[in-house]
């Protein structure tokens, strides 16, 4: 047997042992702690009536009072932003006591998509909670409310009818009680509230 | 007789005093009556007050200062707002750049002004904040009413001592 083909096979068995290998040692947000503890989570409301009687008036303490940070595949730029008490913050294995009241944005969401190995997917522009309206409009923004997240806003743009990275993580946010944005053509949003 | 009759009048008395307790105790507190925000922000000018102007930039036209505004990333929140420059008493003197319409949004309090810098500044749009407040001479709608309230309860709809001359 030549020199040649004795290396292809080598490199042969050592890929097949990789492959088999990998899922036997593959690291996930788990092995380090994280559980899925779907704790407390409001209702969904739907329209601006409801969404006043769970979440109170836009703007107010409650809708910026936690905050989390989450670092964009892309760019590796950490974004810090902060949403409503209601929707996290509350202590897990993985999040500190905030303050809040329950686990889902930040224990949650964020940890099946680490856990999923979804992060290559959250690109650059990330924000939350922001005391504004919606654009070219004089309604209050569900960002107003800290009930709003757009996730790589760059990439996935307002007025985009399709989606090329948000779709892999778009399940997630569906199975925590987030509507997305992209029914409407704004595939960066996830919003804690229907109707509106 | 007299017994039975002594216990009745007891029963009549002491049974409803306790539903009477029971229902009260059982009563949820009496809410707190928050006044209602309205649905859409208020076209408020502030005109007289003194505000906080956060500027993208200065532009020779309207149309330019439109086009340049409609270019900028700001996701799916209101940006800035296309304003005459003139509409704003001090606003020359502080920016020294040519142009007649500036794209701005103004504030009332320090923190809403830069929270909004930090936000437009995060999308990688040009943002500064004006180094002293100016008087609003009214005109168009520049974005009052897009801040927190200090007390937490929710916008701030109305002057701060600070904004008032």
């Amino acid at each position: 047997m030549s020199i040649g083909s004795r290396r292809a096979r080598a490199v042969v068995v050592v890929t097949m042992v990789a492959a088999l290998a990998l899922p036997l040692v593959a690291w996930h947000w788990s092995r380090v702690g994280w559980r899925d503890k779907h704790y407390n989570y409001p209702a969904r409301p739907h329209g601006y009536t409801q969404i006043v009687n769970r979440f109170g008036q836009p703007c107010n303490a409650n809708a910026s009072a936690i905050s989390m940070s989450w670092v964009a595949a892309d760019t590796g730029q950490t974004y810090t932003f902060r949403f409503h008490r209601k929707l996290g913050g509350y202590p897990t294995e993985m999040v500190s006591n905030k303050g809040g009241n329950s686990t889902n944005l930040d224990n949650d969401v964020y940890g099946h998509i680490r856990n999923d190995h979804l992060s290559p997917y959250v690109k650059h522009g990330i924000y939350g909670y922001l005391c504004r309206t919606i654009r070219n409009s004089t309604k209050w923004s569900t960002h107003a409310w800290g009930i709003a997240i757009d996730v790589s806003s760059a990439e996935e743009y307002l007025g985009k009818c399709f989606s090329t990275v948000n779709k892999y993580h778009a399940p997630i946010w569906r199975n925590h009680n987030w509507y997305w944005g992209l029914a409407f053509c704004d595939p960066m949003h996830f919003q804690y509230a229907t109707g509106y | 007789m007299r017994r039975k009759v002594a216990v009745g009048v007891i029963a009549a008395i002491v049974v409803p005093a306790s539903l009477a307790a029971v229902v009260a105790v059982a009563r949820p507190a009496p809410q707190v009556v928050v006044p209602p925000v309205p649905s859409v922000v208020p076209r408020d000018t502030g005109a007289g007050e003194l505000l906080l102007v956060v500027v993208g930039g200065v532009y020779p036209s309207r149309a330019a200062a439109e086009a340049a505004a409609a270019s900028m990333q700001f996701g799916d929140v209101q940006g800035y707002y296309v304003a005459p420059v003139a509409q704003f008493q001090g606003f020359t003197q502080q920016v020294r750049e040519p142009g007649d319409f500036a794209l701005v949004s103004a504030f009332r309090t320090q923190e809403g002004a830069d929270t909004f810098v930090e936000f437009a500044q995060i999308q990688g749009n040009p943002a500064f904040l004006l180094p002293e407040r100016v008087r609003s001479l009214g005109g168009v709608y520049v974005g009052l009413g897009q801040e927190e309230n200090p007390d937490g309860s929710g916008p701030l709809l109305g002057p701060v001592p600070e904004s008032l001359p």
